[in-house]
């Protein structure tokens, strides 16, 4: 399947599976996240997050629209936390709102997450299940270019600049390719 | 509360009222970009009404109702979103509507509300509800008012500035009314 059969997402209808990696749990996000989501969106975190909320209308109108994302496409940022905690770390998964030119792997950590690999590992987790269970093709990262750590990251993942691709709409930012799955199997 | 709300589907006499989907998308970014939409916060960039669609889906969820998408039973034409909606920063639960150009002027949010309201106050057990509106829309206060409510002061909302807050009849009243204009919910 590709990534454009993926906007059909209404027809979507198998369960979404919990993921585990080594260290963490991936998540179908739930409507009783919204209070760590809210408080991550009015924090300078948000800033390379697709902007900081100016209020707590902002902020819960946008966790709204992250589970209406899922309902719509079939998939989205997945919950992330550390096996045995129910303190959630972020989110971090597949991302494909209306103007984004392809499908993304996206990663935002909430405060005191950051610094122990969990964003690589939780990314490489979601893009694995992408290509293996979405059937995407491939996939891209966009990213600020002040965010080095975020940079970081997706050349951890083994992404590369691609300076030729559509970016989304008017967004000045950078667009990492991440490796095919052919790339990465081989 | 589980992640996928279970989104009842109402019918009246000409109306389906069912969930919001993808597929309605397009009249909106048309209605957005081109519609009369002084009074809904318009225009809005096709971007913003994906995620407001989004939005619609992920308040369902989150309060377990919502906005509902009104299409016409005979023909399936999508007319606009009609519905509960009480997202953060309202004062309380409203009674929503934005109809798109073509389904305005024959009575279909009229209908739609009706029977938003009906379930407000049968299936969710509502005593009371609002409907937030422009002062300077008259066409949404003729509907409030056709509606049986009347205006209960002002509210300033941080994005739309300051609102009339129109509040409808009790559940007793409004099915003695609704009994009266003959809506089916």
């Amino acid at each position: 399947m590709s990534p454009e059969d993926m906007r059909a997402g209404e027809a979507i209808v198998a369960p979404t599976p919990v993921l585990q990696t080594e260290r963490l749990v991936l998540t179908r996000p739930v409507p009783d996240e919204a209070e760590p989501w809210i408080a991550f969106r009015l924090s300078p975190r948000a800033v390379y997050a697709g902007g900081r909320s100016p209020d707590r209308r902002d902020a819960w109108r946008r966790f709204a629209s992250q589970l209406g994302h899922w309902q719509i496409r079939g998939f989205g940022l997945w919950s992330v936390r550390e096996k045995g905690s129910d303190r959630l770390l972020g989110g971090v998964g597949c991302n494909r709102p209306e103007g984004w030119p392809e499908p993304e792997i996206g990663w935002l950590l909430f405060e005191g997450a950051e610094g122990r690999g969990i964003a690589t590992e939780a990314a490489a987790a979601a893009r694995a299940d992408a290509y293996a269970r979405l059937g995407w093709a491939g996939c891209v990262s966009y990213i600020d270019p002040a965010n080095r750590r975020s940079i970081a990251v997706a050349e951890r993942l083994g992404c590369t600049l691609d300076p030729d691709a559509e970016k989304p709409d008017t967004d000045p930012c950078l667009v990492f390719r991440h490796p095919s799955p052919a790339a990465l199997a081989s | 509360m589980s992640a996928l709300p279970d989104i009842p589907v109402l019918q009246t006499e000409r109306l389906t009222l069912r969930a919001p989907a993808e597929r309605d998308f397009q009249a909106w970014v048309d209605f957005y970009a081109r519609g009369d939409t002084r009074y809904v916060g318009g225009p809005i960039h096709r971007n913003v009404v994906w995620r407001t669609l989004a939005a619609y889906l992920g308040h369902w969820a989150m309060r377990g109702y919502g906005m509902w998408a009104v299409e016409e039973r005979a023909t399936g034409t999508f007319c606009g979103n009609v519905g509960l909606w009480f997202p953060e920063g309202w004062p309380e639960a409203e009674i929503g509507w934005t109809l798109l150009d073509r389904a305005v002027g024959r009575g279909i949010a009229f209908e739609a509300a009706a029977a938003a309201r009906e379930h407000a106050y049968g299936a969710l057990g509502w005593d009371t509800v609002i409907s937030l509106i422009d002062p300077a829309n008259a066409r949404s206060i003729r509907l409030a008012e056709r509606l049986g409510a009347t205006l209960d002061g002002h509210v300033t909302h941080a994005q739309y500035g300051r609102m009339a807050v129109y509040r409808h009849p009790g559940p007793t009243a409004a099915g003695a009314r609704a009994d009266a204009t003959g809506v089916q919910a």
